[in-house]
């Protein structure tokens, strides 16, 4: 009997094991996973870069050689002596295969060129572009899918260049980390005052009865709709009203963040009133005492107190403006921009993700990066979240 | 006649990180009666208690020295079974802590927990520890409500019944009438008296009318160290310690 | 601070200026504190209208959404899209209810055993560590498991269907979504069940260890059973939140457009899949109906809670409490 009931006892410890070597292995996965396919692609060019390629076709104005190029002492992949550039194989930001721009001489032909598509304008490659083809009068045009070497070869061996169809990178994140930064300014703009004041009502000024209790189950039952139900209440308030107010004719920035505001609004209301609720009574009476009113009181005695546990529902807001997905795609929109408005539709960083899942083919290296992004910054909030509890609790311990 | 003993303790010291709570106690506890421990709050007594079933173990900060001897055994040896030691050495604690289950199951846990599986064998054992408790007659027609719905009192006395329900040599009680009123704590000292018939009980209490009123055996304790221990009418009519006269005529504590 | 302001309200010699500031703050306040409150009411009220529309209008000319159809029905939309408004999203409600439930028989075991573990029975260092992984999962955004979902479940699925005798249209599946769900429900679980079992009272434990009950039976008979409400309460919030989840779900579930779909490797969609579904390029009818779907989930995650709750009350009593 007593063997049997080790046997138990350690089954028991047993599934213990398990079921935190479970959830310690999913979460393994998902780090290894989003580094192992993100971290390839970010580096800053993935910051400041368009997500929209911008194609050009270039003429040479001369067909001479470059005399005046020289070979550069470092360079990736294979230099053309002839006409001062060097190109190299990579992949661009969606895993396919392409030949890049590694240098262009400041007097190569191809660094001042007409455009062939607007023959009024000029065309110049620059380095990190990518050459997609270069057609030439006395020999076949040389792609993509001959790879570097063979494109710097036909160069080399040709004399009569007809064009060179070239395009910049694509796949850049500027603009959707331009519109999350946004996004979070203008939400906390709308939420964090509204939040302040309703937790400032409810911790120090809300009577205890019925109204008051309703009040605030209203506010915690928000913490159970889901985001893209507030999706729908974006697009049934708070488009409606950016239109009615001229600022916009359909999903925009400032409708995104009204909703967001409304979906932070919980989460900024419980946060302020629990920081609110640590500060001890003693402070307040101590401020009473000396003839200060209430009004004096909140703001000279209770808010400064309160900054901590505000700060926290900061970053506790901002990290869930960043991950915010589902009410966004509707009050947002899905279509990644480069030039970003407040009054018109844009994607942050996490309807980026779901906006390049959903194409075909789904562009999975892109998705990893911007989600190693989102983690990193969710990682650097936690931290401070940590960090100001740590705060809060060293100020007011001991105080009664 | 001479009494056997059920514990025989030497030099039992214990000390929880820096600070000593027991230092170097004999004393030797008799079977089939009382033995009550007296003495102001921080005497160490509570501690003494946990040392005669290893709750002490919990504590992480926790070291024993010196021997506790159970019927011959030292029940601090390396390898010594704590879960047989436990089930020799039932507990009650001060505030009553049924489980939050139905009357039956909180009794029928210790047996349980043992592996007994036959319904029968369960029932036999619950009935008998449900009336060794003097709770039969309260709580037979609801044995399938939660021991949560009891009073105070009941809980208590269904705490007795759990411990019972182990079929211990010893009961350890640590201050079990604190937390109750009067006619509770009353109905609990006549249970104790009875059940010394068949257990050795060993009770912690604040009430020194308490212990005068049902202890056999008294031992006061000070500062972690044993004072006085005898005779629980010796003790109070003629103590050979000061300390001890002056705690019993409540000069302190 | 309200008991101190009402008292002074009586006392006639506060300089009036003050009291008038006093007064002017507490009811922007209050005003304020009324928005936010009202907000809830503003969701139900408007979406329902938009919701009901469907039902209500001829939607431009294309007759109105049968009610009881959109109810039962067990094909999305019978007749081609911007043409036909028969709509059905009754296998819709199944589909969603039945991911939920299976993501829970993951989530709730694996959820309760790590709270448990980290709360009682791993060493000091291995908890913190554990607790830390758990809130870090807890702060990964939803799009993020759907991204893995995508990215490593579903491959998986789709090559382990041939070791299961099935085949599965490129791994978006049912499993797929459940299993998502289920990863984003642990650190709910956990967190929940964590602080349910770290407030049950020390003296229950103590009282089964004295009964000669080893640790574990300890935890497992006294500890858990004693915790089981806030363990429910949790299970409750991670069904709520899994009902919920949207753009993960969309990324996995491989949009069925009938149902119900009960098959582990068969494609599926829930409620808010199909309400993500094709988003990208429509509008009228097939934009409008996707409100009365919302309309249909706060309705599902209303009467789901409510059932669950009667449930957990329930049991409840049979705990005494």
């Amino acid at each position: 009997m007593a063997n049997k009931r080790k046997v138990k006892d350690f089954l028991m410890r047993l599934v213990t094991y398990l079921g935190a070597a479970f959830s310690l292995f999913f979460l393994t996965v998902t780090l290894i996973y989003i580094v192992s396919n993100g971290a390839g692609l970010i580096n800053l060019g993935l910051f400041t870069g368009d997500y929209h390629a911008r194609y050009y076709g270039g003429r040479t104005e001369s067909e001479s050689s470059c005399i005046e190029c020289s070979e550069p002492e470092t360079y990736k992949g294979f230099y053309s002596p002839k006409y001062g550039i060097a190109l190299y194989d990579d992949y661009d930001r969606a895993g396919n295969v392409v030949i890049r721009v590694s240098y262009v001489d400041a007097h190569s032909p191809f660094s001042l060129m007409q455009d062939t598509n607007n023959p009024s304008q000029t065309a110049s490659l620059s380095i990190d572009d990518v050459v997609t083809r270069i057609a030439y009068y006395d020999q076949p045009s040389a792609l993509t899918r001959n790879g570097a070497e063979m494109m710097i070869l036909s160069l080399e061996s040709s004399e009569d260049i007809r064009e060179i169809t070239f395009a910049t990178l694509g796949g850049g994140i500027r603009g959707s980390l331009i519109t999350t930064l946004y996004l979070i300014g203008l939400s906390l703009m709308f939420a964090i005052p509204t939040g302040i004041l309703t937790a400032i009502y409810f911790a120090e000024f809300a009577p205890v009865n019925r109204l008051t209790n309703l009040m605030r189950s209203f506010i915690e039952t928000l913490t159970g709709v889901p985001s893209i139900i507030y999706g729908l209440l974006g697009i049934t308030v708070f488009i409606p009203i950016t239109v009615r107010l001229n600022l916009s004719e359909g999903p925009n920035l400032f409708a995104g963040a009204m909703t967001m505001a409304v979906i932070l609004l919980p989460v900024v209301i419980r946060t302020t009133e629990e920081s609110l609720k640590s500060i001890p009574k003693s402070y307040r009476h101590a401020s009473l005492a000396l003839g200060a009113n209430y009004t004096q009181t909140v703001r000279k005695v209770v808010l400064p107190n309160a900054l901590p546990g505000i700060m926290t529902a900061t970053f506790l807001a901002i990290g869930r403006i960043i991950g915010e997905s589902a009410a966004l795609i509707f009050v947002l929109g899905t279509a990644v921009k480069d030039r970003v408005r407040v009054t018109e539709s844009s994607t942050t960083l996490s309807v980026h993700i779901w906006s390049v899942m959903t194409d075909e083919p789904a562009n999975i290296e892109l998705a990893s990066s911007i989600a190693l992004i989102i983690l990193v910054i969710v990682l650097i909030l936690n931290i401070g979240v940590k960090y100001m509890s740590y705060v809060i609790n060293k100020k007011f311990r001991g105080v009664v | 006649m001479k009494t056997k003993n059920i514990f025989e303790i030497e030099n039992l010291s214990v000390i929880y990180g820096e600070t000593p709570a027991l230092k170097a106690i004999d004393i030797d506890i008799n079977e089939k009666s009382i033995t009550a421990l007296i003495g102001p709050s921080g005497c160490g007594k509570s501690t003494f208690l946990r040392t005669l079933n290893r709750m002490n173990d919990l504590i992480p900060e926790c070291r024993v020295m010196g021997s506790v001897m159970i019927r011959g055994e030292n029940c601090y040896e390396n390898g010594y079974d704590i879960i047989g030691l436990r089930k020799k050495v039932g507990m009650v604690f001060q505030k009553p802590n049924p489980f939050p289950m139905t009357i039956f199951d909180n009794v029928a846990y210790g047996p349980r927990c043992q592996g007994v599986k036959n319904k029968e064998t369960l029932n036999e054992m619950v009935l008998e520890a449900l009336k060794q408790a003097a709770l039969y007659d309260e709580v037979k027609d609801r044995l399938e409500s939660s021991a949560l719905s009891l009073s105070g009192g009941q809980q208590q006395r269904l705490c007795i019944a759990r411990a019972l329900a182990m079929k211990p040599e010893v009961l350890l009680m640590d201050e079990p009438t604190s937390a109750l009123d009067p006619i509770a704590t009353l109905k609990i000292e006549n249970l104790i008296e009875r059940l010394k018939k068949q257990y050795s009980i060993i009770i912690v209490t604040h009430s020194m009318q308490q212990a005068a009123r049902i202890a056999d055996y008294t031992a006061f304790f000070y500062m972690g160290e044993l004072i006085e221990y005898g005779k629980t009418d010796q003790l109070f009519s003629v103590p050979k310690h000061k300390q001890t006269e002056d705690y019993i005529t409540g000069r302190f504590g | 601070m309200l008991d101190t302001w009402k008292k002074t309200k009586t006392i006639k010699e506060k300089p009036r200026m003050l009291r008038i500031e006093d007064k002017v703050l507490y009811h922007v306040l209050l005003s304020i504190a009324f928005i936010s409150a009202s907000f809830v009411i503003w969701i139900a009220i408007f979406i329902s209208i938009r919701g009901m529309m469907p039902f209500l209008t001829d939607n431009g000319g294309l007759g109105r959404v049968a009610l009881w159809q959109f109810l039962t029905d067990t094909v999305w939309l019978r007749g081609q899209t911007f043409v036909s408004t028969a709509y059905g999203a009754g296998f819709l409600v199944l589909n969603t209810l039945y991911v939920v439930f299976l993501s829970l028989l993951i989530s709730f075991p694996v959820g309760v055993f790590t709270a448990l573990f980290i709360a009682k029975i791993a060493p000091r260092k291995l908890a913190y560590i554990m607790r830390t992984a758990v809130e870090m999962m807890a702060s990964i955004p939803s799009i993020v498991y759907g991204l893995v979902g995508a990215g490593v479940i579903v491959p998986m699925i789709y090559s382990s269907a041939r070791v299961f005798g099935t085949h599965s249209s490129g791994g978006n599946s049912t499993l797929a979504v459940v299993i998502v769900l289920a990863f984003m429900s642990i650190p709910t679980m956990t967190a929940v069940s964590e602080v349910s079992i770290r407030s049950v009272d020390k003296n229950l434990e103590q009282a089964s260890l004295a009964l000669g009950a080893s640790n574990i039976q300890t935890q497992f008979k006294v500890v858990l059973i004693a915790a089981k409400s806030g363990i429910f309460a949790g299970a409750i919030l991670a069904v709520g939140r899994a009902l919920g989840e949207a753009t993960a779900v969309s990324l996995v579930a491989g949009n069925s457009r009938s149902g119900p779909n009960f098959g582990l490797f068969d494609i599926t969609s829930t409620i808010t899949s199909t309400m993500l579904q094709g988003l990208k390029e429509t509008s009228g009818i097939d934009y409008d109906i996707r409100f009365s779907l919302g309309v249909l989930l706060m309705i599902v995650i209303v009467v789901t809670n409510i059932v669950l709750n009667v449930v957990k009350r329930k049991v409840g009593k049979l705990n005494g409490e």
